[in-house]
C-alpha cells in the first residue's frame, strides 16, 4: 500500500524519505544514538527511582508551567521590569529573523570581532550561527559537543548532546586538522584537553558573549543557565557584552521555582541531581565587581510562541523544558537520530514544534512518522500530552488536504463500508479467500497492496470465514442444553 | 492519556456483555473472538456478539479524519450502550472508544457525553476478567515457555499490566520469561507499520531480537496488530517462535495453530 | 507597531478576556510552592555535613572533601593538598577578607587568576547538601573568573554555612538584589560529549576539592 503524495507535500515527502534512509543505512549512526539515549534511559531511570516523591514534583512542575502560561503577559511585564532595575536592556523580536538581526546588530554597536557562544538551542532555532557568519563575526562556539558541530560544519542532532552522531575518531580528525596545538594521544582525555586548551584564550579574547537561558526569573529579572563544562561562565564574564536570547516561555516566577524545575530537568536529561554549573545571571558588572560584562542585554523572543499560546492544547507545548527526555525514549528517533527530522529540535518535542517554526507543509511527515504509543507523554517531565498533539497535526493536515489521495480514498471507502455492515460482510467474504490466494503454507510473502509490509516482514494469512460470518452461522454458541443449565 | 479505574464496586451477577471482536480478530484470527466468547462465560457472563459491528474507528482518527472517526465511533455508542459492558480482546481499540471517542466527538457534545458514559463501561478482556469479574482460568494447562508484550495502547492508555500476568499465572505448567523491554514499543504503530515501512522494519527488528533472546517457545500478548507484526518478523527471520494472543492460551485453545501456522 | 507591543497583544489575545490582579497572581505562584517537602528528594540519614559530604563526594559529583576544625587550618589544609601532589607553593587568593587575614606562611599569594591558573583558592557562601553544592555570589572581593580558570579549584566552606534544601538558599537571600552572577558549583567541569564517556576538566576546574570548618 504505497501512498502517492499530494502536490503540496510530495517535496517534503521525498526528502523525509531520503533522510530516513541515509539514516537507517548508517551503523555507526545507530552505535552513537544507542549509546547517547541508552545511557541517558538508565540514567534516568536510576534517578528516578532514587526520587519517591518525582511523580508529585512532576505535577507540581505542570501546574507551575501552566500558570505561568496562563499569565504570561503578566511575567513578562514583570520581568522585563526587573531586568531593566539591574541594568540590563531588553530587546523583542516577534521573529527568528528579527531577533538574529537584532543580536547581529548589537555585536555591530559593540564593534565586535570576536563572538562566543554558549550552547542554546534557541540560537539555531533563529539561525544565529548563519547570521553571526554572514555579518562577518569570528564565531566561537565553546560548548565542547557545539564546538565540534562548528568544526564538522553540521547542525546538532539532539538538544542535550549535539553531536552524538560524531564518532570519536571523526573527532579526532576534526581537532587535528583544526587546532593548533592538537592531541598526542588517541584517548578522549587528550582530545578534550585539546579542545580547553584551543579555546581557552577564546573565552577571554571575545569582544561579545551569546547565551540563551533555561530559565527567565521574573521576580529578579536574572537569567539562569544550566551546564556542565564552565564555558557559560568561562564566556559570559571576560567581554564588554553579553546577549540572552531566550523564548518567551522561558519565565518561572521566582528562583525557588526555577529549583523545582531544575529538579525535573537534570533528571530527566541526564539522570543527574544537577549539572556542575547552575547559574544566574542578573545584569551588567556592579560597581566593584572583579569581572562580568558592561552591557548585559536580554532578546525576548517569540517566534511562534504566541501561536501556540492562541491555540489549546498546543499550548501545552510551552511547558517544555527541553530536557531531551522524550527523544531519549522514542523508538522513531532511536532509530533516525535527530538530522532525519530536517529541523532545529527532533524527535517528539520537535514534531511538535517543527510544524510551527517551519510551516506544516514542509514537515507533516514528522507526526506522521510516530506509532502514538505515549513513552514521551509518559517520561516528560511536565506532563505535556505529546501523542494528543501529534495527532493534533494529522487532524490539522488532514483539514487543510495534505494527505496523499490514495489514503483519503482508502479511509473514506473503509468508513463508508464499515458504516454499512451487510456490504462489509461482503467485503471480507470476498476479500478474504483473495488473500488465501496468495498464501504460501500460512503466510504471504508477497501480495498486491500489502508490498509496505511483506518487504520486511511476512503477512500471516487470513482464514477462509471470518468470525462474525462463523459466529453468525451457529458456531460459539452456548449449546441447548448448557443454556437450560445455567 | 487516562489510567482506566479498574475495579467496579459490584458487577451485577451474569451481566449482559457484548463481544466487540474487533476488525483484525474478525477478519484476520477469529480464534482470538472464539476463546474471548469462553472466557466471558465461564466469568459468568452472559455474552452477545451484536452482528452489526465492524470498526472502531481508529484508523480514521489516527490518521486525522476525525470526521469519519466521529461517524464510526456514533455507530459503536448506539450499537454496544444497552449493554452492562462492552469487552474486546484488544488494548488499543478499548483505548479508542474509552478515551478517544470523547476527542473524537468533541464537535457532538451530545454524543461525546455518551461516549464519555460507555467509556466506563468499556474494558479490554484480561482487565475485564481480573479487575472486574475476578475471574482466573481453571483446569487450563499448558507445558511450554512463553514471552509477554505489553501493547502501548492498553499499558499507557489503559494501564493493562498486571492482569495478563496473573491470567497466565493460573495455567498450570506455562512458564512466563522475562523479555527486555517489555514495555518498549514493536512497531506497528497501526497504518504507521505501512506508511513508513523502513522505520517499523528497525523498530519490530529489534524487538524480534528482544523476544529470541529470551528464549521462550511463545510470544504472547493481548493486541493482534502488535502479534502480527512481530509474528511476521519473526518468521521472516526464520525465528521458531510462536505467537497466540493470550485469549487463546487462557482458554485452553492454544492446541491450535499459532499466528501463520498452515490451517 | 513596535515587535514588544505586537507580542503583548498577541499573549493579551491568546490568554482571553480575564485578567488576573497582580496579587491574585503572586498568591497563585506562592501557593505553587506550598508544601515542599512533598515534592522534594530525601537528604538521607546523619547531620547536614555528612549528608553535604556524601553527596559531595559521590561519582556523580566527583569532589574531595576534608574536615578541620576550625578556619584557622585552612591553609595548612591548602598546603597539604598542593604537596601531595607535587604542586609549587603558588596560589591565587580570592581577595576576601577574612580569607586574606588568615596565615598564609610559606605560600606565595596572587590576586589575579591566569587563564592557566594551576591553583584558585576561594571560600563559598554557602553549601547545600541536598545536591552537594557550592554557592558563589560574584562581587567586589570574589571574581566569577576564580572559580572557573584554574585547574585546581580549592574551596572553603563553614559547616554553619550549609543548607539543606535549594530553597534554603533563596530564602537566605530572600529581599536582598541578587549580585551579577549567582554561580551553584556541583562538582568538577565534566563532559559527555564524545562518544558519551566522561571527562573530568572540560573546560572548568578539572579537580574541586572542598575543606568544611567547624561542625
Amino acid at each position: 500500500m504505497s501512498a502517492l503524495p499530494g502536490p503540496a507535500a510530495a517535496a517534503t515527502v521525498v526528502s523525509f524519505r531520503r533522510r530516513v534512509e541515509a539514516a537507517l543505512a548508517d551503523p555507526t549512526l545507530k552505535t552513537a544514538i544507542e549509546r547517547t539515549t541508552g545511557n541517558a534511559e538508565r540514567k534516568r531511570a536510576q534517578a528516578v527511582a532514587a526520587f519517591p516523591a518525582f511523580e508529585a514534583a512532576r505535577e507540581r512542575g505542570r501546574r507551575i508551567k501552566d500558570h505561568v502560561i496562563a499569565h504570561l503577559e503578566h511575567y513578562l511585564l514583570e520581568f522585563e521590569r526587573n531586568a531593566i532595575a539591574s541594568g540590563a536592556q531588553v530587546h523583542w523580536a516577534a521573529s527568528a529573523d528579527e531577533a538574529a538581526r537584532i543580536v547581529v546588530e548589537l555585536c555591530r554597536q559593540a564593534r565586535a570581532r570576536r563572538v562566543t557562544r554558549v550552547k542554546s538551542m534557541l540560537g539555531e532555532e533563529i539561525g544565529l550561527p548563519h547570521a553571526l557568519d554572514a555579518a562577518g563575526l569570528e564565531r566561537v562556539e565553546t560548548d565542547l559537543a557545539e564546538h565540534i558541530v562548528q568544526l564538522a560544519g553540521d547542525r546538532p542532532s539532539h538538544i542535550v548532546w549535539p553531536s552524538m552522531h560524531r564518532t570519536r575518531e571523526q573527532v579526532s580528525a576534526l581537532f587535528r586538522r583544526a587546532h593548533r596545538a592538537p592531541h598526542r594521544e588517541e584517548t578522549i582525555e587528550a582530545m578534550v584537553d585539546s579542545a580547553r586548551r584551543e579555546l581557552r584564550d577564546k573565552f577571554l579574547g571575545a569582544d561579545v558573549a551569546i547565551s540563551g537561558a533555561n530559565f527567565l526569573i521574573a521576580d529578579s529579572g536574572a537569567t539562569c543557565t544550566v551546564t556542565n563544562e564552565g564555558n557559560a561562565e568561562l564566556c559570559t564574564s571576560p567581554p564588554r557584552v553579553h546577549i540572552v536570547t531566550a523564548g518567551i516561555e522561558k519565565l518561572v516566577p521566582s528562583l525557588p521555582h526555577a529549583f523545582a524545575l531544575l529538579r525535573l530537568l537534570v533528571r530527566s536529561a541526564t539522570g543527574a541531581e544537577l549539572t556542575q554549573y547552575t547559574t544566574f545571571h542578573r545584569g551588567p558588572r556592579r560597581p566593584g565587581d572583579r569581572d562580568g560584562p558592561q552591557e548585559f542585554h536580554i532578546v525576548l523572543v517569540d517566534n511562534g510562541r504566541t501561536r501556540m499560546l492562541a491555540d489549546d492544547p498546543l499550548r501545552t507545548m510551552l511547558r517544555c523544558i527541553r530536557c531531551g527526555a522524550c527523544m531519549n525514549h522514542c523508538v522513531v528517533y532511536r532509530q533516525l537520530g535527530g538530522h532525519a527530522y530536517g529541523g532545529t529540535y527532533p524527535g517528539p518535542m520537535g514534531a511538535v514544534l517543527t510544524p510551527v517554526l517551519d510551516g506544516l507543509a514542509h514537515s507533516r511527515d514528522l507526526a506522521h512518522a510516530c506509532t502514538l504509543n505515549g513513552k514521551c507523554e509518559e517520561v516528560c517531565p511536565v506532563q505535556i500530552p505529546l501523542p494528543t498533539l501529534l495527532r493534533g497535526w494529522r487532524e490539522r493536515s488532514w483539514r487543510d488536504g495534505l494527505e496523499p489521495v490514495t489514503l483519503r480514498l482508502g479511509l473514506g471507502l473503509h468508513t463508508f463500508v464499515a458504516a454499512r455492515p451487510r456490504l462489509y460482510r461482503l467485503g471480507l467474504a470476498l476479500a478474504l479467500p483473495l488473500m488465501r490466494g496468495f498464501a504460501r503454507g500460512g503466510w504471504i510473502r508477497r501480495m498486491p497492496g500489502l508490498g509496505a509490509w511483506t518487504a520486511h516482514r511476512d503477512f500471516p494469512a487470513p482464514e477462509r470465514r471470518s468470525f462474525m460470518a462463523r459466529y453468525a452461522a451457529g458456531e460459539g454458541r452456548r449449546a441447548p442444553a448448557d443454556e437450560a443449565r445455567r | 492519556m487516562a489510567t482506566a479505574a479498574h475495579a467496579e464496586a459490584v458487577a451485577p451477577p451474569a451481566p449482559r456483555v457484548a463481544l466487540f471482536v474487533t476488525c483484525l480478530a474478525d477478519a484476520m484470527r477469529p480464534s482470538v473472538g472464539f476463546a474471548a466468547l469462553r472466557l466471558l462465560e465461564e466469568a459468568g457472563c452472559t455474552v452477545e456478539v451484536p452482528l452489526q459491528q465492524t470498526c472502531c474507528g481508529q484508523p480514521a482518527f489516527n490518521s486525522g479524519d476525525t470526521r469519519d472517526a466521529a461517524v464510526l465511533a456514533r455507530r459503536f455508542v448506539e450499537l454496544f450502550e444497552p449493554y452492562d459492558y462492552v469487552v474486546a480482546p484488544s488494548g488499543s481499540c478499548i483505548g479508542m472508544t474509552r478515551v478517544h471517542y470523547v476527542e473524537a466527538l468533541a464537535a457532538d457534545p451530545p454524543w461525546a457525553e455518551r461516549a464519555r458514559r460507555l467509556g466506563q463501561r468499556s474494558f479490554e478482556l484480561m482487565s475485564f476478567l481480573v479487575d472486574v469479574m475476578h475471574y482466573r482460568p481453571r483446569g487450563r494447562a499448558l507445558a511450554a515457555s512463553a514471552t509477554y508484550h505489553d501493547s502501548c495502547a492498553g499499558l499507557r492508555e489503559l494501564g493493562i499490566h498486571a492482569q495478563p500476568r496473573a491470567l497466565l499465572d493460573a495455567v498450570a505448567g506455562l512458564r512466563l520469561e522475562p523479555l527486555e523491554g517489555e514495555d518498549v514499543c514493536c512497531g506497528f504503530g497501526g497504518t504507521f507499520c505501512v506508511k513508513y515501512p523502513a522505520i517499523s522494519n528497525a523498530v519490530v527488528a529489534e524487538k524480534a531480537a528482544a523476544v529470541e533472546r529470551s528464549g521462550a517457545q511463545l510470544l504472547l500478548g493481548g493486541d493482534l496488530g502488535c502479534l502480527m507484526n512481530m509474528a511476521g518478523k519473526l518468521h521472516r527471520a526464520g525465528s521458531p517462535v510462536r505467537v497466540y494472543h493470550a485469549a487463546e492460551v487462557l482458554a485452553g485453545m492454544a492446541e491450535a495453530p499459532a499466528i501463520g501456522e498452515a490451517r | 507597531m513596535s515587535a514588544r507591543a505586537a507580542i503583548l497583544g498577541r499573549v493579551r489575545a491568546a490568554s482571553g478576556p480575564h485578567r488576573s490582579d497582580a496579587s491574585v497572581v503572586h498568591a497563585e505562584a506562592r501557593a505553587l510552592l506550598a508544601d515542599a517537602a512533598s515534592i522534594r528528594p530525601a537528604l538521607g540519614a546523619g547531620s547536614l555535613v555528612e549528608a553535604f559530604i556524601a553527596r559531595l563526594t559521590s561519582p556523580r559529583v566527583a569532589a574531595s572533601a576534608e574536615r578541620i576544625a576550625t578556619v584557622a587550618g585552612f591553609p595548612a589544609a591548602v598546603g597539604a593538598y598542593l604537596q601531595a601532589r607535587g604542586l609549587p607553593p603558588r596560589i591565587a587568593l580570592q581577595p576576601e577578607a577574612q580569607l586574606r587575614a588568615l596565615a598564609w606562611a610559606g605560600l606565595e599569594l596572587h590576586d589575579e587568576v591566569a587563564p592557566d591558573e594551576a591553583v584558585a583558592v576561594v571560600c563559598a557562601r554557602w553549601g547545600i547538601a541536598e545536591t552537594g553544592s557550592l554557592v558563589f555570589h560574584s562581587g567586589a572581593d570574589s571574581p566569577v573568573l576564580a572559580h572557573f580558570l584554574p585547574l585546581h579549584h580549592i574551596v572553603l566552606l563553614r559547616a554553619a554555612d550549609i543548607l539543606p534544601w535549594l530553597e534554603d538558599y533563596a530564602a537566605a537571600t530572600a529581599g536582598q538584589p541578587m549580585p551579577r552572577n549567582v554561580n551553584l558549583v556541583t562538582g568538577a567541569s565534566g563532559t559527555t560529549d564524545i562518544e558519551g564517556s566522561l571527562v573530568l576538566g572540560a573546560h572548568g576546574p578539572r579537580y574541586l576539592h572542598v575543606v568544611i570548618a567547624g561542625g
